[in-house]
């Protein structure tokens, strides 16, 4: 079987690596890079907790090769903070306790971030709409929402 | 997962040299179906050519006679496209309603017609529209494209290159939805075309299929309740733990009836 | 004041960073990995198991079975909380075995253990580990369980009958159905359901063969436990050879708590290795073996007057407990159902009888709420559905039928007595809250229109502070209910908390923090909390059945409160005064009548520095206090839930519109973790309502919903449009009055919803309606409804 060269960018920083074919983005961020932010919370591709973005768009890292990777701007959970300045979301986060085990967390900012992107009128309807491919168990989704409401607002007013 | 080889190619030439060379490699698009797949050592291709990188794939075309949709191109830009939401929106709504938001930015029109899940959405729609699957080396009508549970008119060394629709007077999609895998418990497509009439039906049955009785009944009066007049038998329909074939046959009859209403009212559907 | 305010979370810095230290992110150098075969079938025999292909495999280092874990002379994974019958015959155990020997008894038990160097080379092993079966008959319907014809899983046992608990009086509660004006029966089965916290388990083991000792990691709720039952019941180590850490846990809602089969072969293979051994489960495999609940199959009937009241109530229900016993399984519907069964009701007479069961399933355990939303259920419905049948309103009846606070404390039929509470008071907030009276008259107009709108109530009381050491004991448990602190003041005046709890995402740090800031007088920031981790911390009975607050927390309290007792005897001494000669306020011991003052900080430096300090023989130097304390007495949160349905008759899909919730929680420490435990509580609930089951194949035993793509569980969209009010009655049995929050949200919601749905379909002849209501479950409802 043979090995893949990858190079690709990672949180801002270029990787070069060599990659089993078979290894989902997942594990090559987990256990090679020791990125350990991003979780993996099922095995059918729903729960979402392994949420990244590639190439500015949010996806599920379980369910992509990283060699598919190769070329791409990666981007996880350590890297959208600015040195030690958090980011927008992460504060909305903490500030409307959206969340409890922290668990399903990274994902979750990670596809609220994508969907300030993707969703340009956040009404509360659309939110939740948006939210639906990030599962919690321990939140009953609530502070979610208003996490994202808050943190879409101070993204955007960020930007001007 | 098993251990496979990867290729990207960068044309669609180079994609078709690679699967008549290796017989035993799938194409990847999206990988929404095939990596979970291949996650529980279901499925355990040697290869895997991945469509991503050919640009030519992910075209969407509107005219005033139809629309072309590439295969490549994913369920978000399809709802997002204002091409296809004043061309036939019941499209837009229907990719629009797949999955879940992750899905949608990896999932593309192309993957999923090939992968012919029985209880995958837009199978339901080219049976509906009376769709052209392009491939590579032919064009095939949707009635001859579905042939069974997970399986399709395709040859191994074939890809679905785009999607062409003839627009509709009027569409509308209801997707009842399974609440935990995201697919439908039943998906009812319908469209008119003059007065004729043609439903597509998703996750009833062992796979995408037009029921002629509600086609017949709603070309001759285009109402919600002569669809639901039309008693839709459960032979052959699916029963599991989301409901029995009779649940299905029953829905079967109501989410068209549905469908009417939203034509009528020039919506486009609703996930319900 | 800090208990009362909502105080922010300081660990949500790592969780919101990616920073969190979760087990499955721990990779020691030099790790090998373990996999696990597990049954295809859910009853079998096993004739073969060859190994020999698997080890022949690259990288595979050790295969084992029950074999090598008889001859290793380990021993059993005990149940802690035997339950034997009322008449006194012990209970039929057959306790869970860490590899099945010559049996099989559900899907996903376990047949063999694999370590190799990477973790797929353990799934290409596994695959060629060879085993032949003998498939058996499957008994996989619990109702079925205990007719003459049923295959028996156990046959030593005679039979699949466990225990049968019987509660309360036969005959009065006979005569009291016999006399009544009205009576309602119903088959009011509880749904088989699944906690699956999202971090699926993980353990890590790693052994250092030069001191002997082992370090596990582990996605446990109760380290101290765990490591008890790994050495005293299974691997037969000392228990000081064992270092338990409990990193962070990505939820577990009782399923952490359980001994499961898994760990102690970890432990097992890296001390036989000499080297890390690391086993995640995968979400498929989550659904095979961590405990699931519920799974009730009852018929019972209530009794009533003419004016609505309870006269009496007749439960019988079977309870499965799945293949083998998990090790608090019996006291789930042995003892925490009874006891919270006739609810927040007067009832006069009770007969409950509850036989528990083995079926070919994966074994039952605690799950949040744990016998209370059965128990809830089955009270809820019977009580409005009587009050429609005789014409009453069902807040009225309510009215009619609910304890009054000075009938507290309550002893129930069931011999339990409740401690303090409200209900009526609750009954009024949840009316107003929901305003009810708009909500019926908004029903009428939509019924006009043809639209299908219900409202459903459910009071309940949940059962929590678990509990009284001796009262446990007397109960048959093997295990304390009483939880260690450490208090350890540094000599800057700033403090370590140590606390035998474990929190899983609760927020016990600021809660902790929060309770002892306000009895130290110190700012919360100086302080700082470690759990999880038995080797810093004293024994601890661990997190769950609400006990955190109410335990772990008056163990903080009781520190807090004899530190500062010293800390003022040896500040009156540095001052020349007597102890009440003092006063404290904002962290500063002053002399009463004069500008002398000493801060906490100086205090805690002249306690370690200890070059002036009472010449007494009982004050020692140092600032610390270890406590073990052991509550006199459980605690009752009460709450009222109030659910406005929509539902869509054409298709059977209910739209939970509106949820309305009354808790009693006594004391709350901190409103924004309370707020989130009741959330998040509410989710599990409306998922057990309305959508979560796990499934398996009456026939096969095969389970129909072995992962996400068939087991749902609610997403944001599904939560209703939800207001929610407190009130507090104290808790008598603890000095901070704290009650347990975080599992009312659970208990209400199927009854609530049950009670709506019923209430929108009334009229069209529905009476009654199966766990969970899903779209498929109305449709049949309203069809059976035509019928009648």
């Amino acid at each position: 079987m043979v090995m893949a060269r990858i190079s690709l960018t990672v949180n801002g920083k270029p990787v070069t690596a060599e990659v089993e074919p078979r290894w989902p983005l997942s594990e090559f961020l987990r256990d090679h890079l020791r990125l350990t932010g991003t979780h993996v919370g099922c095995d059918t591709s729903q729960c979402g907790a392994c949420t990244v973005h590639v190439n500015g768009s949010a996806l599920r890292s379980c369910t992509f090769f990283a060699v598919q990777a190769d070329g791409a701007e990666v981007t996880t959970i350590e890297g959208i903070s600015d040195g030690e300045t958090l980011h927008p979301m992460q504060v909305a986060f903490h500030e409307c306790h959206a969340l409890q085990c922290g668990f399903c967390t990274p994902g979750q900012i990670m596809n609220a971030i994508d969907l300030v992107r993707r969703e340009p009128d956040l009404s509360e309807e659309n939110i939740r709409r948006g939210l639906e491919g990030n599962l919690c168990r321990c939140t009953g989704y609530y502070n979610i929402i208003k996490a994202v409401a808050a943190g879409a607002r101070a993204m955007r007013e960020q930007a001007g | 997962m098993y251990a496979f080889d990867y290729r990207r190619p960068a044309s669609l030439s180079e994609t078709l040299a690679y699967l008549r060379e290796k017989p035993d490699a799938k194409p990847i698009a999206g990988g929404m179906s095939l990596v979970p797949l291949m996650r529980h050592r279901m499925a355990d291709p040697a290869a895997l050519v991945d469509l991503a990188a050919i640009a030519d794939l992910k075209r969407i075309e509107a005219s005033a006679d139809g629309l072309l949709i590439g295969a490549m191109v994913n369920h978000f830009t399809v709802s997002q496209s204002e091409a296809v939401k004043l061309c036939i929106p019941a499209i837009a709504q229907l990719a629009g309603g797949i999955g879940d938001p992750l899905v949608r930015n990896r999932g593309t029109i192309g993957g999923s017609l090939a992968h012919a899940d029985p209880a995958a959405c837009y199978p339901s729609a080219i049976l509906a529209l009376d769709a052209v699957i392009e491939t590579s080396a032919r064009a095939i009508p949707a009635d001859d494209f579905i042939t069974g549970m997970f399986s399709t008119a395709l040859k191994p060394d074939e890809i679905i290159t785009a999607v062409r629709f003839r627009r509709p007077d009027a569409a509308a999609y209801m997707k009842f939805i399974n609440a935990s895998s995201r697919f439908s418990i039943v998906g009812v497509f319908l469209s008119r075309f003059g007065n004729g009439v043609r439903v597509g039906v998703t996750g009833a049955g062992q796979h995408a299929f037009r029921p002629r009785a509600l086609e017949e009944a709603l070309s001759a009066e285009f109402s919600p309740d002569a669809a639901r007049r039309v008693a839709i038998s459960p032979d052959g329909l699916i029963s599991d733990i989301n409901g029995s074939a009779e649940y299905r046959a029953h829905l079967i009859a109501e989410l068209a009836a549905r469908a009417v209403t939203e034509c009528q009212a020039g919506r486009a559907g609703a996930i319900l | 004041m800090y208990v009362g305010q909502p105080l922010r979370r300081p660990e949500d810095q790592r969780f919101i960073t990616g920073r969190g230290k979760y087990v499955d992110d721990i990779k020691p150098e030099n790790c090998a990995y373990l996999g696990f075969l597990r049954s295809p079938h859910a009853h079998a025999k096993i004739l073969r198991i060859d190994a020999g292909k698997a080890l022949a495999l690259p990288g595979v280092l050790r295969v084992v079975t029950a074999r090598d874990w008889e001859a290793a002379g380990f021993g059993k994974l005990v149940c802690v909380h035997p339950m034997p019958s009322t008449n006194g015959q012990p209970m039929r155990e057959k306790l869970r075995p860490a590899f099945a020997a010559d049996k099989v008894n559900h899907v996903g038990d376990v047949v063999a253990a694999v370590v190799a160097e990477t973790r797929y080379q353990v799934l290409d092993a596994l695959e060629a580990i060879e085993v032949d079966y003998e498939p058996l008959p499957v008994l996989a319907e619990t109702g079925r369980a205990l007719d003459p014809d049923a295959p028996v899983l156990h046959s030593e046992l005679g039979g699949n009958l466990i225990s049968e608990i019987l509660r309360g009086d036969p005959v009065k509660t006979r005569a009291a159905l016999e006399n009544a004006a009205h009576r309602v029966s119903l088959q009011l089965n509880s749904n088989r359901v699944a906690g699956n916290p999202l971090e699926p388990r993980c353990y890590v083991a790693s052994y250092a063969p030069e001191t002997d000792h082992c370090t596990l990691w582990a996605t446990t709720q109760v380290p101290h436990m765990l490591r008890r039952w790994i050495c005293k019941y299974a691997l037969h180590l000392p228990e000081h050879k064992l270092r338990v850490i409990a990193p962070d846990v990505g939820g577990g809602f009782g399923n952490k708590v359980n001994f499961h089969v898994e760990v102690s072969t970890v432990v097992w293979l890296a001390r036989a290795l000499r080297r890390p051994v690391k086993w995640t489960a995968t979400r498929s495999e989550t659904l095979q073996s961590d405990t699931q609940a519920r799974d009730h199959v009852t018929h019972a009937t209530m009794a009533f007057d003419r004016d609505g009241r309870i006269t009496g109530l007749r439960v019988d229900t079977i309870a499965c407990l799945g293949a083998y016993l998990s090790n608090f399984a019996p006291s789930i519907p042995g003892n925490s159902y009874p006891q919270t069964i006739t609810g927040l009701y007067a009832t006069p007479a009770l007969d409950l009888r509850v036989r528990t069961v083995y079926t070919n399933t994966v074994p039952i355990d605690a799950y949040r709420g744990s016998g209370r939303p059965e128990a809830t259920w089955v009270n809820e419905r019977l009580l409005e559905n009587g009050a429609r049948e005789l014409g009453i309103d069902v807040v009225e009846a309510r009215r009619r039928n609910l304890l009054k606070k000075t009938d507290f404390p309550y002893q129930t039929p069931v011999g339990r007595v409740y401690d303090s509470g409200n209900p009526p008071e609750m009954l009024d907030r949840l009316v107003k809250l929901a305003k009810y009276d708009e909500l019926r008259r908004e029903q009428a107009a939509l019924r006009q229109q043809g639209v299908l709108m219900g409202i459903g109530l459910a009071a309940f009381l949940d059962k929590s502070g678990t509990g009284p050491s001796r009262q446990l004991s007397t109960k048959g448990g093997l295990h304390g209910g009483y939880e260690s602190a450490i208090v350890r003041v540094h000599t800057d005046g700033k403090v370590t908390l140590f606390s035998g709890s474990h929190s899983h995402g609760q927020g016990h740090s600021i809660t902790f923090a929060a309770i002892a800031a306000d009895r130290l007088g110190i700012p919360v920031s100086d302080i700082t909390v470690v759990q999880g981790d038995t080797d810093q911390v004293p024994y601890g009975n661990g997190t769950w059945g609400s006990r955190s607050a109410s335990v772990g927390g008056t163990a903080i309290y009781r520190a807090s409160e004899k530190i500062l007792k010293k800390a003022r005897r040896l500040a009156a001494h540095l001052l020349e005064t007597s102890p009440d000669n003092l006063d404290y306020d904002a962290g500063m011991f002053s002399v009463r009548g004069s500008n002398r003052k000493i801060s906490f900080g100086e205090v805690a430096d002249a306690a370690y520095h200890a070059s002036n300090y009472p010449d007494d023989l009982d004050f020692e130097p140092g600032l610390e206090c270890t406590i073990f304390y052991d509550p006199p007495d459980l605690n009752d949160p009460e709450a009222m839930h109030l659910a406005v349905v929509l539902v869509d008759i054409g298709t059977g899909r209910v739209k939970l519109r509106d949820y309305f919730t009354v808790d009693d929680m006594g004391t709350i420490i901190n409103p924004m973790i309370v707020e989130g435990q009741v959330h998040g509580g509410l989710a599990q609930g409306i998922g057990q309502a309305m959508m979560e089951h796990v499934v398996y194949d009456a026939s096969s035993g095969q389970l129909l919903s072995g992962s996400f793509m068939d087991y749902a569980m609610p997403r944001a969209g599904d939560m209703p449009r939800l207001k929610s009010d407190y009130i507090c009655t104290p808790a008598p049995s603890n000095p901070l009055g704290v009650k347990g929050g975080s599992e009312t949200g659970t208990i209400g919601p199927p009854a609530a919803i049950g009670n709506a749905v019923i209430d929108a379909l009334w009229h069209l002849g529905v009476r009654s309606i199966e766990l969970p209501i899903t779209p498929y479950a109305v449709w049949r409802a309203f069809q059976s409804g035509k019928a009648s």
